[in-house]
């Protein structure tokens, strides 16, 4: 994974040697490339490809790929671990994706929604699985090449690094909260719970604008907290292995001291990140279920 | 003596992520020294004051990253 980003960095080499030409009088150089270029190339998303159907541009970007890669991958892990269970006993893979279902099911579904809550178990176990891959996918080293600038570089890509993958994720979060309520009382019942009952009717105008604030802020929550750990984790990573050309820019020998710290620290943020890879999908799929708890069983 | 506003976004950036941190690192130490506290004195309770605490956690983190985010839109924007 290190060798990954030090890929990355050869272009973050340059950028000295281009400035000085670029001061020199000479035209810029086609690929002038800063540390923060460098850092938003690793982070920002970059288009494939074009496939225009009308006012959309549905070509296959960076994040969608691996998107839809770490879906693949969920949906594949699972296959496998279901194929060892018609064998009886799981073993092996099935033993260890059959914990974390059930620790989902019974710690996290069950326990804040109530004995209703396995039929959220599901939509709870995808969103569980799906940002527990995508997290640790982008630790993994994988070719990505730029078709715009023809930079190729390995890097780990996070689709959930992006805000509008986790804007899709945090609006199913959202719908599942309404439903929540929604299901089990209706449509009118659920909103006129979500005003605690003997409220003073002057009060009203205040409750109910706080509630219908509050309604939007929680899946908006979800949505800025995942994007920013995945965001945060890949920013310090880059910046830290940044730290070498930047060094080197002021004497080689300076560069050279500061690999091993650099790659110490950078390795440190990584195991930090697989940590944080568990905590996220886990956060993620607790709060939704505390908030789906939240509407289906009202203050009384 | 004339200043290059981009200078100032520079340094807001970096004044606002040192107080983020501060504001972040306080609440989750507090938070933290509480639980720890809570699991001495009722080590029974060990595992729901872990999860109401990594709960907690992850709210006040919410909050610091929506300023965290901020400061990197001022130093890169």
């Amino acid at each position: 994974m290190i060798l990954g980003r030090l890929a990355a960095l050869a272009a973050a080499t340059e950028p000295p040697a281009h400035e000085a030409a670029a001061h020199g009088g000479a035209e810029a150089a086609p690929h002038a490339v800063g540390p923060a270029e460098v850092l938003m190339h690793h982070v920002v998303d970059s288009r494939w490809g074009d496939l225009v159907i009308g006012p959309l541009n549905l070509g296959p970007t960076k994040h969608l790929f691996f998107f839809g890669v770490a879906a693949a991958l969920v949906i594949l892990v699972v296959r496998l671990a279901m194929r060892s269970y018609r064998q009886g006993i799981p073993s092996g893979l099935g033993a260890a994706v059959e914990a974390l279902i059930v620790f989902v099911r019974d710690d996290i579904a069950e326990k804040n929604i109530g004995h209703d809550g396995r039929k959220f178990a599901p939509l709870l176990l995808s969103f569980f699985f799906f940002i527990l891959v995508a997290a640790l996918f982008g630790l993994i080293p994988m070719p990505s090449y730029d078709f715009k600038t023809g930079h190729l570089s390995l890097a780990g890509v996070t689709s959930t690094g992006n805000i509008a993958v986790t804007l899709g994720l945090a609006f199913i979060s959202f719908l599942a909260q309404q439903w929540g309520g929604i299901s089990k009382f209706g449509v009118v019942h659920h909103f006129l719970g979500m005003v605690p009952p003997g409220m003073p009717k002057a009060l009203l105008p205040i409750m109910i604008p706080v509630e219908l604030i509050g309604m939007f802020t929680k899946p908006f929550a979800l949505m800025i907290r995942l994007f920013a750990n995945m965001l945060a984790g890949h920013m310090v990573v880059t910046t830290l292995l940044l730290l070498i050309p930047l060094m080197a820019a002021i004497s080689t020998a300076f560069g050279v001291l500061m690999i091993p710290i650099s790659l110490a620290l950078a390795l440190f943020i990584m195991i930090l990140e697989v940590l944080v890879a568990f905590i996220q999908a886990y956060i993620f799929t607790l709060l939704t279920a505390i908030f789906i708890g939240m509407y289906a069983h009202p203050a009384h | 003596m004339p200043t290059d506003p981009k200078a100032l976004a520079y340094f807001a950036a970096g004044i606002g992520a040192g107080l983020t941190i501060m504001g972040g690192a306080a609440g989750i130490g507090r938070l933290a020294a509480a639980a720890m506290e809570g699991i001495a004195r009722q080590p029974n309770a060990a595992g729901d004051i872990r999860g109401a605490m990594i709960v907690a956690a992850g709210l006040i983190e919410g909050v610091t990253f929506f300023s965290l985010i901020v400061t990197i839109l001022l130093a890169i924007k």
